[in-house]
């Protein structure tokens, strides 16, 4: 959205421990992706990776894409890498309509998730989420969406703030323009 | 008795182990700044506001929203069970378990799984139901219960977790935080996995679109929803919202009132049977009722169902600071857990927990569903002395001989004179009053001497010290009441003598109607609503013929007992409710009228060399009347440099009766860090405008250093009118 948007999202992501990159184009995402990531990742074959040939960009970029069931990728699996639907400048979070089981265990299991957004979708804030919210709602059928607010995080002994509990341990979010300004669609 | 022994035990156990109580402390001023930060640019009472209303809305519908969300949740192909009682909830799990073959369930977060006591449940049908979240594991690990909401484990330290780990990982770990974490996250991943049945709770139940909302940091709640073929949800039926909007409204207060964290790491809305490894999930979700509706048809506690379980009650609250979790609480913990525990385990199982509310209405303050805490809690109060009494000695003092006027102004001015074996000067004022520095018996030494003097009463309360004042005030801007309340009449007449010196320099004559009586707060507080009636009635009464322009307290607690309690105690009877409505309409404290109607500090000139003081607030002017700004502004204006303590609104630890007849021992804990703040400030006069907040004050500071002096507001701006002279 507005250029205040952006910079409030990036702020409000790295206060929380996200990595937020603004990058020129998904190779060179596909590179940076490349550089950080380690073993095996799990890239789901959603419309937006389809249409941009996600899985092709990152092996080329050298990063070991898996192939096969993702239950099979291990407990836990190096990298997921995921499109997302929408963000939110206020808190810094990314929402992703999870309800393909893939995206779920790209992002609930590996070390590492990165997460690719166009800054067109990001949201000034929570309030405005309503209506996208409202409007994956409109058909009945069944429905997985997934507020994700930086790393996986507990502060459950001693009130001692430790990352990486039983989420990924980072978050990389990568800003990239003309990926989708769809809100419906990752 | 065992019950009232073993909570007494409990009591003593929790204060001779500091170290709990050093660590809550250090985590409610740590939070008090995350939350300040998190809700900047925010308007908080409006949220609340907002939130309070969409809870009433929904209470008020519950049915229909009830309904609603169920065709939902079928409509995207969920199995919907109503539970009456945790019993029946625990029943359908075991059920379901059994038609599965289930051996596992990986479970994350669910208080209403606690109050259920599903583990033990499962455990007996030879189930195992593994907790993933982080604390809930160290809990169940160590066999107890969650001492905190949001924070299951935050009683423990680090060396005891890594005992509980090492024990059941059979191999040594090291007390290092990180370290621990990261054990448990690679020992508790191969359950998501083996589990047949994932359970989680729900923070929403969203009734027009049938699905459910997770509020979670570790992303263990997502994992049991998506690894398991079934996903079974456990939630009380009061997570009810209308829609996704109330929902995200929801999310905006709590992470921000629990943690001081603007979002949590997930949030999660599941509709439905998603996918499960290409087939679609199994979802049930089991809607429990466990006394909820009782609560909901409850018009005196009904409002205790708006939670959003963010924990902040006790985040702020003092006794849980100095007990923790496991002594003021049962499943559900601090101001909301005497409530629940009330209505969700019944009231004898709350009897004792009711009276350990110190009543200084911090979780009133924070609480972002705008839940009046301390008046719930003081309802059902009376309800458990109905019940089961509320002693002897109370039963004497309020009914036998408060009621009865001239018999409590006499029994009082007698205490005096039989109190001087036991009175001795005032070390750091010889001129001052008397004080009790030790009584006789060792008993009562402990909870009442050892830490603290005791004021003595004065020799001639203000009652019969009135009518031998000279008022100067030829043609009176105002002519005002004075209710003069326990503490300034028979403990502190000097501090009305003060005020009557500074009004009148204002040009305000004072009025004081002699047949006053108490304003009732400390039968009301005790659970004896029928003594507060009739002395209400007593004070309507003198004020009413007394015909003033205003009625000004120098006690909080008295300004809110004519402000406010007068009023509800007397809203049946048609002939006294609007004589208490009128009198309420023209009642505030002392500071408030001269800074609010005379603009007092604009005509306070500052006299003298400025006096170097720090000011504590008292609970009830601050909490219960707003009222802070207005002293500062006219202690400044007459001279003094405020300096201020930290943590200046925090209890001093008296709380009336709580202090000297159900809680001395922590009260003194309380009080004993209002005495390290004052301290740590360097200052030697300590004002307040709460004679309650001065017994305790002088006494234990007074214990603590000699030189360190605390006086009411108007005794200090007298003196500065004198010096101006």
């Amino acid at each position: 959205m507005t250029e205040n948007s952006i910079d409030r999202f990036i702020e409000s992501a790295k206060r929380v421990g996200a990595e937020v990159l603004r990058i020129e184009n998904l190779p060179e995402a596909a590179a940076y992706i490349a550089g950080k990531a380690q073993g095996t990742t799990l890239v789901p074959e959603t419309p937006l990776a389809v249409r941009h040939g996600l899985r092709a960009l990152l092996a080329a970029a050298g990063v070991d894409v898996f192939g096969k069931s993702f239950r099979e990728a291990g407990h836990v699996p190096g990298a997921g890498v995921t499109f997302s639907n929408f963000a939110m400048a206020d808190t810094g979070t990314v929402v992703l309509e999870s309800t393909d089981e893939n995206i779920r265990l790209a992002t609930t299991l590996p070390e590492k998730h990165f997460v690719l957004v166009d800054p067109a979708t990001i949201l000034s804030d929570n309030l405005a989420a309503a209506a996208p919210m409202t409007a994956f709602h409109r058909d009945p059928a069944p429905k997985f969406i997934a507020y994700i607010t930086g790393p996986s995080r507990t502060a459950d002994i001693e009130r001692v703030l430790t990352i990486g509990c039983h989420g990924p341990r980072e978050l990389h979010i990568l800003l990239v323009d003309g990926i989708s300004s769809d809100l419906m669609e990752n | 008795m065992a019950n009232e022994t073993t909570y007494k035990k409990s009591v003593e156990e929790a204060i001779g182990n500091p170290k709990l109580s050093r660590a809550l402390h250090l985590f409610g001023d740590a939070y008090l700044i995350a939350r300040e930060n998190a809700f900047k640019g925010l308007d908080f009472q409006e949220m609340r506001t907002e939130l309070a209303a969409i809870k009433d809305e929904v209470r008020v519908r519950r049915k229909e929203l009830l309904a609603e969300f169920i065709k939902n949740a079928e409509a995207a192909g969920s199995k919907v069970f109503l539970a009456r009682d945790t019993k029946e909830a625990n029943d359908y799990v075991i059920k379901l378990a059994k038609e599965k073959g289930a051996k596992l369930i990986a479970k994350s977060k669910s208080m209403v799984s606690e109050e259920a006591h599903l583990n033990k449940a499962l455990e007996a049908a030879g189930i195992r139901a593994a907790e993933t979240d982080l604390g809930e594991w160290i809990v169940q690990l160590a066999g107890q219960r969650p001492s905190h909401m949001v924070m299951p484990a935050i009683h423990m330290f680090k060396e005891e977790v890594a005992q509980l780990f090492s024990k059941e990982a059979g191999k040594h770990l090291a007390p290092e935080i990180k370290a621990l974490v990261d054990h448990a996250r690679e020992r508790l991943r191969k359950e998501y996995f083996n589990a047949d049945i994932g359970l989680t709770g729900a923070n929403f139940l969203i009734a027009d679109t049938g699905g459910i909302g997770l509020v979670t940091n570790e992303g263990n709640a997502r994992l049991c929803a998506t690894l398991p073929r079934v996903h079974v949800v456990f939630a009380g039926i009061h997570k009810l919202v209308r829609n996704i909007e109330d929902a995200i409204k929801i999310t905006r207060l709590l992470p921000r009132n629990a943690t001081g964290q603007l979002l949590t790491s997930y949030v999660t809305w599941i509709r439905g049977g998603v996918p499960v490894d290409g087939k679609q999930k199994e979802q049930h979700i089991i809607l429990i009722d466990g006394g909820r509706e009782a609560l909901y048809e409850s018009k005196a506690c009904q409002d205790a169902l708006r939670c959003i379980q963010c924990g902040a009650c006790a985040n702020v609250c003092p006794v849980y600071q100095t007990v923790g979790g496991h002594v003021f609480g049962s499943i559900y913990i601090s101001a909301i857990g005497i409530i629940l525990t009330a209505f969700y385990e019944g009231l004898d199982k709350a009897k004792e927990i009711t009276r350990a509310c110190i009543g200084c209405r911090s979780c009133v303050a924070v609480c972002p569903s705008k839940i009046d805490l301390e008046e719930i809690i003081l309802h059902l109060r009376n309800e458990v002395s109905k019940e089961y009494g509320i002693g002897v000695i109370k039963n004497v003092a309020f009914k036998a001989v408060m009621k009865n006027r001239s018999l409590f102004h006499n029994l009082v001015r007698a205490a005096s004179k039989l109190q001087l074996p036991v009175t001795q000067k005032n070390r750091s004022d010889e001129s001052g009053p008397r004080i009790i520095r030790h009584l006789p018996l060792h008993f009562m030494a402990k909870d009442y001497t050892e830490w603290r003097d005791l004021p003595a009463i004065a020799e001639k309360p203000f009652r019969d010290q009135f009518e031998t004042i000279v008022q100067n005030v030829a043609k009176p801007l105002y002519r005002v009441g004075f209710f003069v309340g326990c503490g300034a009449d028979f403990v502190y007449p000097e501090v009305g003598v003060s005020l009557i010196k500074v009004l009148n320099s204002f040009n305000v004559e004072v009025v004081f109607p002699k047949d006053q009586n108490c304003c009732g707060i400390p039968a009301l507080y005790s659970g004896d609503t029928e003594t507060g009636e009739y002395l209400a009635k007593q004070s309507v009464q003198a004020f009413t013929d007394a015909g003033v322009d205003y009625i000004l307290c120098i006690c909080p607690t008295c300004t809110m007992a004519v402000k406010r309690d007068f009023v509800e105690r007397l809203a049946d009877h048609p002939q006294w409710s609007a004589k208490a409505m009128a009198l309420s309409n023209k009642t505030m404290d002392a500071s408030a009228f001269l800074e609010n109607v005379l603009g007092a500090s604009f005509k306070l000139n500052a006299t003298g060399p400025a006096r170097d003081i720090t000011y504590h607030d008292s609970c009830h002017l601050k909490r219960g009347s707003g009222v802070f700004r207005e002293p500062r502004a006219l202690l400044a204006s007459s001279g003094h440099k405020v300096t201020e303590m930290k943590n200046s609104d925090r209890c001093c630890g008296f709380g009336g009766t709580y202090s000297f007849l159900s809680h001395p021992q922590i009260s003194r804990q309380i009080t004993k860090d209002k005495v390290e703040t004052i301290l740590a400030t360097g200052v030697k006069t300590v004002a307040t405008d709460c004679p309650g907040c001065m017994i305790m004050l002088k006494g234990a500071v007074g214990k603590a250093d000699a030189t360190i002096r605390c006086a009411h507001t108007m005794e200090l701006l007298a003196e500065s009118l004198e010096m101006k002279k």
